[in-house]
């Protein structure tokens, strides 16, 4: 109990500055304060800095507008993409015959459904770990309630109906697009229909947010020009995603003009989203070099 | 004006002087009130005793009965000590006349 109890303690502190949680740590071991106690202190201190951190403007305006649109709209994005790739999974998993291995066609597809998935993963994961890092890199200080907040604001999306709320409003959009189609088997099967989208959401939306806010929080570190086209390219990529479908886009679908698509700064936005790839290349590159405590 | 809680941090490091620091005020006012004092409580009365003024605080060296954590160290400024004073002043001249005790009647 008592070990449990130094372990919250230890993960609790870690949201105080880190020179006050030295400072605190330090006071419980010269107290011989027992671990329920520490805990209970330490807790009512984090609440406490919590609670004051709200008196400040920048928490509502960074929720107000950054955490409620992103959370929505990765949350009705992931439930997309969660409902594209159920019907590959159950095709796969659900029906699967060894005789298919023999079969050149079969190795066809599947390559084309592997492509496809990943690619829609890997966008989504770009998509999250940008909201992270322009959450993470607008208050060092906040960093840990923005990704309470955030993950609240996921988890409200799915179980509050974001995305039954849009799927029902598409109904009402002039020249609406296709929208994922229950596919009756899969749907069928309670797995795919609301544990597949909740996996989604954690793996594929708060796991690469939650990192790309630790990472955005040391943007101060770089160097101010670095800062800039990191910005740039992370505002660029929200951009894209409130636009592009799935997403906003739907909205602005009427708006579209088919030379739109073609036109070389779509395709460069559209290129750009996959920034993160790029940095995490460049971050894992730089810590080769530099060693793990100079990491960026 | 400050509040009591605020003017027991400010006794307390002036009493333990060079000392002061979270640990030791938290021991010194415990023994005064006879109640648990919280660490939050204390902390973020500090913080805000520091945007004040009342205060400074800095870390200081870290020492082997702590683990090797750094105190946090505490010294009032003399416009602290100033509203110490006050206060104890306000609170011994609103109490001339009163002897407080279990068995007095409070009249309208």
């Amino acid at each position: 109990m008592t070990r449990i109890c130094w372990w919250l303690v230890d993960l609790v502190s870690r949201m105080l500055e880190p020179g006050e949680r030295d400072a605190v740590r330090g006071d419980f071991t010269e107290s011989g304060e027992s671990g329920v106690q520490a805990l209970r202190d330490v807790l009512g201190l984090v609440v406490r800095r919590q609670a004051a951190s709200w008196k400040d403007w920048r928490p509502w305006v960074a929720f107000v507008g950054l955490i409620i649109p992103l959370g929505m709209l990765l949350s009705i994005v992931s439930w997309i993409t969660a409902g594209h790739s159920a019907t590959y999974f159950w095709m796969y998993a659900n029906n699967w015959d060894w005789a298919l291995l023999t079969d050149r066609a079969f190795w066809y597809a599947f390559a084309y459904c592997v492509t496809v998935i990943s690619h829609s993963f890997l966008l989504l994961v770009c998509w999250s770990w940008t909201a992270g890092f322009v959450l993470g890199s607008t208050s060092r200080r906040f960093v840990q309630v923005y990704g309470l907040l955030f993950c609240l604001m996921l988890v409200f999306g799915a179980l509050l109906g974001a995305p039954r709320y849009f799927a029902y409003f598409f109904q009402y959009v002039p020249h609406r697009p296709q929208t994922p189609d229950a596919v009756g088997p899969v749907d069928a099967l309670a797995f795919y229909r609301q544990i597949l989208p909740f996996i989604a959401q954690a793996v594929l939306v708060a796991v690469p947010s939650l990192w790309g806010m630790r990472q955005g929080a040391n943007l101060g570190r770089f160097p101010p020009m670095l800062r800039i086209v990191l910005w740039t390219a992370a505002i660029s990529t929200l951009g894209v995603l409130v636009i592009q479908e799935p997403g906003f886009g739907f909205f602005l679908r009427p708006f579209w003009r088919p030379w739109m698509w073609h036109a070389w700064q779509v395709s460069l936005l559209q290129m750009l989203v996959y920034w993160p790839v790029v940095y995490w290349t460049a971050s894992a590159v730089w810590r080769r070099r530099h060693g793990r405590t100079a990491s960026i | 004006m400050l509040g009591e809680f605020e003017y027991l941090i400010l006794t307390a490091a002036a009493r333990l002087g060079e000392d002061a620091y979270g640990a030791a005020m938290r021991q010194e006012i415990e023994g005064a009130i006879r109640r648990r004092c919280s660490i939050g409580a204390l902390y973020t009365t500090l913080d805000r005793l520091e945007a004040k003024g009342f205060v400074k605080t800095w870390m200081g060296d870290p020492t082997p009965q702590r683990g090797g954590r750094p105190k946090r160290m505490v010294r009032v400024t003399g416009k602290g000590a100033e509203a110490a004073a006050e206060f104890y002043n306000a609170v011994t001249r609103v109490s001339r006349g009163v002897a407080w005790s279990k068995r007095i009647e409070v009249r309208p």
